[in-house]
Parts: C-alpha cells; sequence; structure tokens
C-alpha cells in the first residue's frame, strides 16, 4: 500500500470511465420514430443521426512489413466513397483501422467497429488469420463483410452468414492454371513453389493435383521463406530437376525476385508462370527484361471506361499509380463502392430525419449481390459468400507490357 | 518442484555433458546418413549446382558479415545488442538508392548516345558516391541513435538499452514508412552493373553465372573486413576502442576519451551497415522500410555464432552461416522453407559445444 | 550582455532542435493528424482520408512553439541566464523559421505543378494547401512564422513572470501533506479501509466487463494475457537472470495445444477446453523443461539467440509443408471450440474476461508467492552471480530449469487463453515480436517487479490500442515512447525495492547497487 499503488489504482480507474462512457449499449432498435422494418429485422438497425456518417469499417495492415496492402486497398477505398456522393443528404466514410494482418489485430479491430452503432459494413479484412479471428465477432452483431482479398478457403466453409468475398478463389484459378499449363503450353515437367503463405500455399497445392491429374510430372513441389531478396539457392536446387516451367503462388515481392534469379539458376529457359498475386505494373518494373514470357492472372479486366476513369482519380489523389502498392488497389474499390451500393438499396429515411439501415436486411442484400458490375469484373455471390463470378483472365508479358494471353 | 525432486542432480555437469554427447552424436548420424543420401544415393545436384549454392552463399554470407561486424562492435564496447542495427542498414540502403535515382536524372548527352544520363556515363563514379551516401547516412543515423536512445542509459540496468533499442527500431521502420511510402522500390544500377549480368563460367557442363554485382558485393565486403581489422588493430582509434572494450573506468584514467570511442564505435558501425546496405541494394535490386528486419536478426545470429564481441567472429560467423542457409537444406535434402530451421539448429549445436561461439574467448564457467 | 548572448545561443541550440522535429513531423503529414486530434478537442469531427480546417494546423504548430517556449525559458533560467524568455524567442523563432523556408517553397512549387508524392510520401497537394493556411505560400509562411514565434516567446515569458511554478508547488505540498496526514495514515493502515479496498477491486472486476462493451473487454483482456506471459519471463528473466528471446514458442505450445484439440479441422478431437488447459500447460512446461536441459552452460546474449531460434523453428515448422496435416499449416486453425461450463457455453467475451481475470489473479497469486519463497531467493541469487549462488549450495541447474519450466506454463496458459478466444490461430500470431514485446513489458515495467508486470502490459499492449487514435502515427508514436520511458526510467515503472527480509535479518551487510544485473561487458 504505498504511493504508486494509489496512482496506479487512479489511473485504472480513469481509464475504466472513460472507456465506459461512449459505448455503451449499441444498436439502440425500434425506437421510436424508427420505421418498422427496424423491429422486424433480426439484428436491429443502424441510426445515422444528421451530421454522423455512414461509415463503412476496414480492418487491414497499415503498419508492419505489409503495410503496403493495407494502405493500398484503403486508398481505393477511399476513391469509392468519393464517387459513392451523399445518400439523402448522408455522406459515407471509410474508416480503415490497422490490424496488422494478424488474428489479434483482427479480432481488436472488429470488437472496435463493432462498438461504434454507425459502423454499417465492413469492407475487408485483409488476411485470412485477421479475418478468420474477425468473423466471429461481426457474425454476433450482423455487419456484413466483403473482402477484397482473403482468399483461405475454409473462411467460406465456416457457415458464416456475414462473410463474403470477391477475391479469386483458388480453386477456380488453380484448376485454370494447371491445365492451361498442361494442354495449351504443352508442359510436361512442372515445378512448383510456392511463397509459405495459405495464398500462395493453397494455389500451388490446385495446381500440382490439377496437373498431376492430367498425366503431368511435377518434378518438383518447395516453398521458400517469403521476404528475402535472393532465392537463387532454391531456384538453382529447382533448376536440378530440369522443369520446363516454374509455377509459384505468391505475391509480386518474392514473384519479380523469383523471375529475375531464374535467369541466373540454369532455368534460363523454363516459364515463370505466376498467379493473380503477381500481376500488376510492379512486376514489369521489377523484372524488365527478365519478365518476357511469363504469365501471371489478371484481377483486371481490360480498360473499362470505369477503370479509366478509377486510375486517374487515384492518381490524382495519392499521387502513385494504382497498382504499385498491392495488386488489390482496384479490388479495395470494388468492395467499398459494392458495399454502398448495397446499403443505399435498403437504407430508410425516417421521419425523424434519421437514416435507418436495417443490419440483418443488409447482411442478406450483400449475400445476395446478383450482376453487381465491379472494376475487377462481375460479382454475384452464392450461398457461401464467393463473389467472385468472372472467370480468371490469363495475361502473359511481351515486349514488357501485360497482354492478354490466347 | 516436486517433479524436479525425484530426478537427480548430484552430478549436473556429468548429466548435462552426457546430455550433450548424446543430442551431439544423434544429430551427427542423422545429419552424415542425410548428407550421404544426397551425395550418393539420390545424386541430386551435380557440381554445377553445389557451386550456384557456394557462390549465393558467399556472397549474402558477406553482407551478414559486415553487419554482424557492427553487432559485435558495439557489444564488444557496451556489451549491449543494438537491435536497431538493421534499420540503420536500411536507411544506408536508402541513401545510396536516393543518390543513384538522382544520379539517373541527370542527363549527361554525348554524341553517340544523346539519352545517357549521368548514371551510365560514369557507372563507377555513381556507384562509388551511392556507397559513399549510404554509409554517410547509415553513421550519421548509427551517431544519434546512440546519443538519443544510448547515450542516456549508459549506466542503466543491462536490459534498458536493449528495450531502448527495440524502441527505436520499431520507430526508424515506421518513420521510413511514413516519410517514403510503404511502396517497394528498385534499385538503379548503372546498365554496366545491371542485375543478373555477369560472367559465365562452365561447370560440369552447364552455364554458371557469377554476377558482377555478387562480385562486387564480396569483393568489397572482404576488403571492408581487412580496412576494419587493420584500423582495430594498428591505428590508434583501433586502440582506443580495444581499451574501452576492456575496461572503460581505466581507459579513461589512461586519458581515452570514452564517450567520444563510443560515438566512433557506433559511426564505424554504422557505416559497415550502410555499405552492406547499399550492397544490399544493388545486389538485390528492393528497397524498403522493411528491408533491414531480416538481415539485422541473421547478422545478429551470425554475430552470436562466431562469438559476439570477437571481429574475427563475426566475419566467420557471417560466412558461415551464409553457406549454411543455401547449402544446408540442400544437403540435407530439406525443403528449403526450413532454410531458418536448420541454421537455428547449427548455431544451438555450435553452442551447446562451445557456449561462446566459433572463436569466442572460453566463458567463466569453462575455466571452472 | 554576456549572459543575455548565451541565453540566445542555448536557444538556438534547442530551436534546432525543434527545427528537425517540425520538419520530421511536417514531413511525415504529422501536422494534418494532429491537427485533426485537436479539431476533436473542439468538437469538430474531420472525415477519415481528409483534412481538418487549416486554422487547427496553426494550433498545432503553436502548440509546439509553447512547449518549446516554456522548457527553454525555465532550462535558461535554471542557468541564471539574465533574460531567459530571450532563448524561449530564439527558439521557436528559429522552428517558425525552418518551417516557413519550407512552406514558402514547397507552397511555390506545388503552385506550380510539382508533385514530390513519389518520394515524399504525405506532401500532397491537399497538405501543401493546408499547411500555407489556404494561402499564398509567402502569407502562408509569415503566418506559421509569426505564429511560432509568438506563441513560443509568450509561453516563455508567461513561464517566467507567472507564478505557474509556485501553483504547481502548492499542490504538490498538498498532496503531499494529505498523505502524510494521521487521518489518511491510520486510514491506509487500517484493515476494514484495505478490505473494502479489495472488495470494490473484486466488484469491479465483476461489474465492469458487463458494462464496457466487447471492444473494452478485448484490449484489457488482452492485456490481461500479456500480464500472465510477462509474469511467466518475469520468472525467467526478471528472477532467475537468463534472458530469453523465445518466449513465444511457449506461447505457441499453448495455442496450438487447444487449437489442434479443440477444432473441427485438422483433427476434430474436441476434447474440450479444459483438457486442453492443462494439456497446454503441461506441454509447455515441459518443452521449456527440454529446451533448459541442453542449454544450461549459456549465458545471457547466448542465451538468448538461441532461444529466439527456437521460437523462430516453431514458427517456421508450424507453417511447413512438412507439419501441415498435423497443424494446419500457415492457414491455421479455424473454429476453435470456447470453454463450456456445466454444459452452458462459456465464451462470450465477458465470460472470456472473468476467465482471463480469474487467471491472472491466480498467476498473480502464485507469482508473488514464488518470489517471496526460498525458491524465489534461490533465483535472485542466481541472477545476481551464478557461481557464488553455485558455491553457497545453491543447485543452479536445478533451479533454472525450473524457473524455464514455470515460466513456460504460464505462456502456455496465456497461449490457451488467446486461441480460443480468438476462435483461431495461425503461425503469424507466434512471431518474434510476441517475445520481444513480452520481454519489453517485462523491462519495461521494472525487472523482477510483480506489479511492474501489470504497469508494463498495460503500457506495451494497452497504450497501441489507446494509441489507436493517432492511425497509422501509433506505431511510430509507440516506438518513441518506448525509447523515452527507458530513458525516463531504466529501472522500469515499478522497479522492484531488495527483499525487506534480508534487510532485517542482516542490517550490517554491505549495501549493494539497486542494479541487479549490470554487469561489466566482457570484452
Amino acid at each position: 500500500m504505498n504511493k504508486r499503488f494509489f496512482v496506479f489504482v487512479a489511473l485504472i480507474l480513469v481509464m475504466v470511465i472513460a472507456s465506459c462512457s461512449p459505448s455503451a449499449g449499441s444498436n439502440p432498435s425500434g425506437a421510436g420514430a424508427a420505421p418498422a422494418e427496424c423491429a422486424s429485422d433480426a439484428f436491429g438497425c443502424a441510426k445515422i443521426a444528421p451530421g454522423q456518417t455512414i461509415k463503412i469499417g476496414m480492418g487491414a495492415p497499415m503498419t508492419g512489413g505489409d503495410a503496403s496492402f493495407g494502405i493500398d486497398i484503403s486508398q481505393g477505398g477511399r476513391i469509392a466513397v468519393t464517387d459513392a456522393g451523399e445518400l439523402e443528404g448522408f455522406k459515407f466514410e471509410l474508416i480503415a483501422e490497422d490490424d496488422s494482418g494478424t488474428a489479434e489485430g483482427g479480432a481488436a479491430v472488429a470488437n472496435k467497429l463493432v462498438a461504434d452503432p454507425t459502423v454499417v459494413a465492413i469492407a475487408g479484412h485483409i488476411f485470412s488469420g485477421a479475418t478468420a479471428a474477425a468473423i466471429p465477432i461481426y457474425e454476433k452483431v450482423g455487419l456484413p463483410m466483403l473482402s477484397p482479398s482473403a482468399t483461405n478457403p475454409p473462411l467460406a466453409e465456416m457457415g458464416s452468414k456475414v462473410f463474403n468475398r470477391i477475391a479469386f478463389t483458388d480453386a477456380i484459378q488453380g484448376k485454370f492454371a494447371g491445365t492451361y499449363l498442361y494442354e495449351k503450353l504443352g508442359i510436361r515437367k512442372l515445378a512448383v513453389m510456392h511463397d509459405g503463405s495459405d495464398y500462395g500455399k493453397g494455389l500451388a497445392e490446385i495446381v500440382r493435383d490439377t496437373f498431376t491429374s492430367l498425366g503431368g510430372e511435377v518434378v518438383s513441389f518447395s516453398a521458400i521463406t517469403s521476404k528475402e531478396s535472393d532465392y537463387t539457392a532454391p531456384l538453382a536446387a529447382v533448376a536440378a530437376t530440369q522443369p520446363e516451367a516454374l509455377y509459384f503462388g505468391g505475391y509480386t515481392q518474392d514473384g519479380a525476385i523469383l523471375a529475375n534469379n531464374m535467369k541466373q539458376t540454369g532455368l534460363e529457359n523454363a516459364i515463370f508462370f505466376g498467379c493473380d498475386g503477381t500481376y500488376g505494373q510492379d512486376f514489369l518494373d521489377r523484372t524488365g527484361a527478365n519478365g518476357n514470357g511469363a504469365y501471371a492472372v489478371s484481377l483486371t479486366p481490360a480498360d473499362t471506361d470505369s477503370k479509366v476513369k478509377f486510375d486517374a482519380a487515384y492518381e490524382a489523389a495519392f499521387g502513385v499509380k494504382p497498382g504499385t502498392l498491392s495488386p488489390y488497389t482496384w479490388n479495395g474499390y470494388d468492395v467499398v463502392a459494392a458495399l454502398i451500393a448495397q446499403v443505399k438499396a435498403v437504407a430508410i429515411k425516417g421521419s425523424d430525419g434519421n437514416l435507418y439501415i436495417p443490419r440483418g436486411a443488409l447482411v442478406n442484400a450483400v449475400r445476395n449481390l446478383k450482376d453487381y458490375q465491379g472494376l475487377t469484373g462481375v460479382f454475384t455471390c452464392d450461398a457461401k459468400g464467393e463473389c467472385n463470378a468472372s472467370g480468371p483472365l490469363l495475361v502473359t508479358i511481351q515486349d514488357g507490357k501485360w497482354v492478354v494471353a490466347e | 518442484m516436486t517433479a524436479l525432486s525425484s530426478v537427480s542432480f548430484k552430478t549436473p555437469q556429468l548429466v548435462a555433458r552426457i546430455i550433450r554427447s548424446v543430442i551431439g552424436i544423434i544429430v551427427v548420424v542423422w545429419a552424415a546418413m542425410r548428407i550421404y543420401n544426397v551425395l550418393f544415393v539420390n545424386q541430386a545436384y551435380g557440381l554445377d549446382t553445389w557451386v550456384r549454392f557456394g557462390i549465393t552463399g558467399l556472397i549474402i554470407g558477406g553482407m551478414y558479415a559486415l553487419i554482424a561486424i557492427g553487432y559485435t562492435l558495439v557489444y564488444g564496447i557496451l556489451g549491449m545488442i543494438n537491435f536497431a542495427h538493421g534499420e540503420v542498414m536500411m536507411i544506408g540502403t536508402f541513401g545510396g538508392y536516393f543518390v543513384l535515382e538522382a544520379l539517373a536524372a541527370i542527363p549527361a548527352p554525348t554524341l553517340a548516345n544523346p539519352d545517357l544520363n549521368f548514371l551510365n556515363a560514369q557507372p563507377l563514379l555513381s556507384i562509388l558516391l551511392a556507397f559513399l551516401a549510404g554509409t554517410l547516412a547509415a553513421s550519421l543515423m548509427g551517431y544519434l541513435l546512440e546519443k538519443i536512445a544510448y547515450r542516456p542509459l549508459r549506466n542503466a540496468p543491462r536490459l534498458a538499452p536493449l528495450i531502448s533499442a527495440i524502441g527505436a527500431s520499431i520507430f526508424l521502420q515506421n518513420a521510413v514508412q511514413l516519410l517514403f511510402s510503404p511502396q517497394l522500390r528498385d534499385y538503379t544500377n548503372p546498365d554496366a552493373l545491371a542485375r543478373g549480368t555477369g560472367w559465365s563460367i562452365e561447370i560440369a557442363g552447364s552455364q554458371v553465372l557469377v554476377t558482377y554485382t555478387g562480385v562486387l558485393s564480396f569483393v568489397l565486403s572482404i576488403l571492408l573486413m581487412v580496412g576494419l581489422y587493420v584500423l582495430v588493430q594498428k591505428t590508434r582509434i583501433g586502440r582506443a576502442m580495444r581499451a574501452v572494450a576492456q575496461d572503460k573506468k581505466t581507459a579513461a584514467l589512461m586519458g581515452v576519451d570514452v564517450d567520444a570511442v563510443i560515438s566512433q564505435t557506433f559511426i564505424i558501425s554504422g557505416a559497415l551497415a550502410g555499405a552492406a546496405g547499399v550492397m544490399w541494394g544493388i545486389h538485390n535490386g528492393l528497397v524498403y522500410y522493411f528491408l533491414g528486419f531480416i538481415p539485422g536478426i541473421k547478422a545478429f545470429t551470425a554475430a552470436v555464432l562466431g562469438g559476439i564481441g570477437n571481429i574475427p567472429g563475426a566475419m566467420l560467423g557471417g560466412l558461415v552461416l551464409g553457406l549454411v542457409e543455401s547449402i544446408g537444406p540442400a544437403a540435407l535434402g530439406i525443403d528449403f522453407q526450413l532454410k531458418d530451421v536448420i541454421a537455428f539448429l547449427i548455431l544451438v549445436l555450435v553452442l551447446i559445444f562451445r557456449p561462446s561461439g566459433l572463436l569466442g574467448a572460453a566463458s567463466v564457467e569453462e575455466k571452472l | 550582455m554576456k549572459l543575455q548572448e548565451s541565453s540566445f545561443r542555448s536557444g538556438l541550440r534547442s530551436g534546432t532542435t525543434l527545427a528537425l522535429i517540425l520538419m520530421f513531423l511536417v514531413l511525415i503529414g504529422f501536422n494534418a493528424s494532429g491537427a485533426a486530434l485537436l479539431a476533436r478537442l473542439f468538437g469538430q469531427t474531420t472525415l477519415s482520408g481528409q483534412l481538418p480546417p487549416a486554422i487547427f494546423g496553426i494550433v498545432f504548430i503553436a502548440l509546439l512553439a509553447v512547449g518549446q517556449g516554456i522548457s527553454s525559458a525555465l532550462a535558461s533560467r535554471r542557468r541564471n541566464a539574465a533574460r531567459p524568455w530571450v532563448s524561449s524567442f530564439a527558439a521557436a523563432g528559429l522552428a517558425g523559421l525552418a518551417l516557413a523556408v519550407f512552406i514558402l517553397v514547397m507552397g511555390s512549387l506545388y503552385q506550380n505543378g510539382a508533385d514530390f508524392r513519389k518520394t515524399l510520401y504525405a506532401l500532397s497537394p491537399a497538405y501543401i494547401k493546408f499547411l500555407t493556411v489556404d494561402q499564398m505560400p509567402i502569407v502562408g509562411a509569415a503566418i506559421s512564422l509569426a505564429v511560432m514565434l509568438l506563441a513560443g516567446g509568450l509561453a516563455g515569458l508567461a513561464a517566467i513572470y507567472l507564478p505557474f511554478g509556485t501553483y504547481w508547488q502548492r499542490v504538490k505540498t498538498m498532496f503531499v501533506r494529505f498523505w502524510n496526514l494521521d487521518g489518511s495514515r491510520s486510514l491506509r493502515a487500517n484493515r476494514y479501509f484495505k478490505f473494502g479496498l479489495y472488495a470494490v477491486l473484486v466488484l469491479m472486476c465483476f461489474f465492469v466487463p458487463r458494462v464496457w462493451g466487447s471492444y473494452w473487454n478485448y484490449v484489457f483482456g488482452l492485456v490481461g494475457i500479456y500480464v500472465l506471459l510477462g509474469l511467466g519471463l518475469n520468472i525467467i528473466v526478471g528472477l532467475s537472470g537468463q534472458l530469453v528471446l523465445g518466449y513465444v514458442a511457449f506461447f505457441a505450445i499453448g495455442a496450438y495445444s487447444v487449437a489442434l484439440l479443440n477444432a473441427p479441422i485438422p483433427h476434430n478431437l474436441m476434447w474440450g477446453f479444459w483438457a486442453a488447459v492443462v494439456i497446454g500447460i503441461l506441454l509447455a512446461a515441459l518443452s521449456g523443461f527440454l529446451i533448459g536441459l541442453p542449454l544450461m552452460r549459456l549465458r545471457g546474449d547466448y542465451l538468448a539467440i538461441v532461444t529466439m531460434g527456437f521460437g523462430e523453428i516453431i514458427r517456421v515448422l508450424l507453417k511447413s509443408d512438412l507439419l501441415t496435416s498435423f497443424t494446419g499449416g500457415p492457414r491455421g486453425v479455424q473454429d476453435i471450440r470456447g470453454p463450456s461450463l456445466f454444459g452452458q457455453s462459456f465464451s462470450s467475451d465477458i465470460d472470456f474476461m472473468y476467465l482471463i481475470i480469474l487467471a491472472v489473479a491466480l498467476a498473480l497469486f502464485i507469482a508473488s508467492r514464488l518470489q517471496n519463497s526460498r525458491v524465489g531467493r534461490s533465483w535472485i541469487a542466481i541472477r545476481e552471480d551464478e557461481t557464488v549462488a553455485q558455491a553457497s549450495g545453491v543447485n543452479t541447474t536445478r533451479y533454472k530449469l525450473l524457473a524455464l519450466a514455470l515460466g513456460a506454463a504460464f505462456a502456455g496458459l496465456g497461449g490457451v487463453l488467446f486461441a480460443a478466444r480468438n476462435q483461431f490461430t495461425g503461425p503469424e500470431d507466434h512471431v518474434l515480436m510476441v517475445s520481444i514485446n513480452v520481454l519489453s513489458l517485462v523491462i519495461v515495467g521494472g525487472m523482477g517487479s510483480v506489479p511492474g508486470v501489470v504497469l508494463g502490459a498495460f503500457a506495451l499492449k494497452g497504450l497501441p490500442e489507446i494509441l489507436r487514435e493517432l492511425a497509422n502515427y501509433r506505431l511510430l508514436a509507440f516506438g518513441a515512447l518506448l525509447v523515452i520511458m527507458m530513458i525516463a526510467r531504466p529501472q522500469g515503472l515499478w522497479p522492484v525495492g531488495r527483499p525487506s527480509l534480508q534487510r532485517k535479518e542482516a542490517p550490517d551487510s554491505p549495501t549493494e547497487n539497486d542494479k541487479p544485473n549490470q554487469e561489466a561487458p566482457n570484452g
């Protein structure tokens, strides 16, 4: 019982009091002038008073080694918010919180966003680990999620009502790539590599299985330690098995180094075959001449009008071209834009001047997304929340440019 | 408590020695079997592949060694782990990057080639300037780091500077991210030193490429190490550093300005890290704010492997670690994903039998 | 005259530092965030992704100048300079000048269409416009300079000539007087009062989790888990003096015990949470023991790096293709079942908060009992000097192993709670940063001090959450605060005193210094 103890207790008390006041009692539903839809809704209504904004939450890594993903995707989302304009005089706002890409951060951010009654939907999360920890928290209060990039297959298998994603599922892309390698390119000896992440590994396994089932030989299946700067040693080991092509599941940061190092390690004649994580302007810049002939899967269809408009807006707002920070810039735009469109569809202007957004209806609206035209394709969500219905688009580098492969 | 009481510890030294020996024998036998398998049964790799592994290992090992020397110098003098050393290296990489970018933007047209820029017109000078800028930036960072984050903790408990260093490391990473954006940038090399070009050597019927950037890095790191050795052994500064490392109080009594020597140590270790950073950029081609983290950890490991506080130990440790990382997984027939496992296992093995590292002085306990 | 000059000069010197810091803040775009925070204090919210009104930017730099003005003036007065306020004007003026030049140059360049965002990311045209107070660059520069000069200088004058110092003194004496008052002293000594306090604490533990919402339950639950981890590592590092940097390995073992035993994929064992708690703790303790066995010869930083390697090995293995079928690989383990009690599910955020509070209370009890026991004193003896401890009959190997195993057990419990609460765990939960965080919290709190661990956990895990207001700057601020905390209190926030038992028994023993682990570096 000394002075420090009292200071300590006082400190905790202050923190308790400080933290208590705002968050108590969220989701006041069906009171007073609220429309009838709110009373019947499973999760009640979000009430937006005049002067407040309609908030779209986002959990993304904004610090640490993967910060470029979070910053880029949230910037893409901000353009969508600007484009969305107003709804009955209410502005939209994107609240991007830092979840460091980890489960711990994901749960913290989810709990924080849930505490804010004006958050109506979640654009995210970005990484699968953070998403997995966040889903149960959103599930409880009925916040619909639309993730731009969490590709881990089991996420959609957990039977969640709120989780949806527009990221390619590994299965479709992997099968497509494996078949293309065997049938179109006539490859018989394939080396498969991944970066050890859930995303890269999932893809690599499906490509391996598809390729073997078609009758090809996977001469080597290996993994690298992600985020290193030199992969000549693992590539030299792969080269000893003399593959005709190298499939890589992972992101540009590693993929570009691999494509470069291949030319130094006896894989000069093997084809580098990437995935949607290795597509983008960045890959071109970093590989230069070494990249020629490499394949990737594109997230972004040919330059549509809306995409050209977005690219210009993004560069004007942030000073860099979309796609330089991560391959998911356009997905970031799409998820926020799609969520806002659904919010607009279900929102009800109350007679008291407040805006009411029935949460349960919004959850259903997002799950029932149909033929939504985004920058990166057409989205129609299935019963599990897989929304990217457009097929993968295969691209290859010719003369330093990505072109659609036959 | 009770569970442990039943185990006899009457002769702990003996028990420990038996355990050590058993572990050692098991691991060595297992490794030998794996290596035999890879080399003679599977014959997975030809000589050319082994040479490739070796080259990769030496190049990266040289850079590890340079960074490890920084850890070792600081440890020798202050007895602290400079956890922010990887970030100092990253600052050096950025220093070189901006100089190269600037030089590439300066036009130096000739009649034959009107599009020529300064970088390609004067590649040697440009590279020299880049190294100069990188080492200067990193030395300055090292100096500031010591002055701001470590000097006030000179007489604090032993682990306080470690935490201060961790804080500084987090700060520097985020500062660079916020200043220059989290974007991954490409290092601009002069065309003469383009990555992926080099001499082709024919070994066992296939062409093995020895890149210019790799040779440059390796030769430069060896030169810098020799230079450092001379500096520490033959010059006045070096003598003062060794004196301070031995005994700060006595050195001060002999007229050595201890604070100045410590500052110099940080400047030197920063310069080496900066040089390693520019090499890293030129050879590997990427620069971003998180770049220093992995080399920092690896070099720290290398410094301990060689015997922390011991300069030749750091050099040896760096090279050994580089080689183990590139050759180890292949020799044991294991996926390269597990190369860190192998590197750390080797470290554990070495330390079990030589608790002070490969070249470290015998610890107190060993003398007993 | 000479004295005044020195005051001016010292002002310039501290002004240079402020100018550098200010330039850094401007370049990372912090001015806008700081201004947005200020704007919120005045009840004006800024939409995220947009800039606050420029006036708050001016308030922000004015506040910086005020701080600098006060501190330079006080510093000059301490040196008995003739006109201490001169240094305030000099310092704030110099920093203002630097800012003004920056605004002038950048403002003019940007008016001509320059864009430096490829290099300096924060410098968007809108931000430059914000810095120039929406005026011509020259006007904006002039405003900034004038505001900083005046705010800093006037603050310096105020600090010297207004009796703030005496007010502060008076408050301090009042507090001390109240503290030493007979009434308050006897009140503090009164056992009913003590019981009352404890009762309030217990009631708070019961009711607060129900009131303050899931976010604060989550944050304080996390702090609680880190208290557990910190208590464990405190036994290893703080008491027995073994520097372990791979503590996350034991955490991972606990987390994966509950994950593999209680999730449908990959094994679908469903043994229940409580079995997993026991198994997790035992496995972690066992691994601590086994790791310790061959490493008992290692000291200090060698042990640190080996254990760090062990932590990394565990993480890489968890993630590797080799063990995917067993651990779930990089995907981790989803859908971990939470605990149930008497057939009822016991896994809401409130229930978990109770569980964590219970675990922390238990751990606090065990840790403080251990510390004051014979075992605890043996550990401290080993920490102070292993050779001497051995010579005086302490079985060092046994006690060091015991410390490792016990510390690991705490981490196992923490891991079990962590994974069960998130209903997910994966290799990315068990990175080196966890070990570093736990080590930092033990040292920030004060090595070997149980209440220090609690404070440290608040500082290390609570602080980043509180700093969320700073958005992308939070880790920057966190790193800086870590350095400042260590410099301000190198012994930790709540350093441990020497055990009072020793003092009573041997009043004549030579007093040692209070810095137990200050070893001479071996060169």
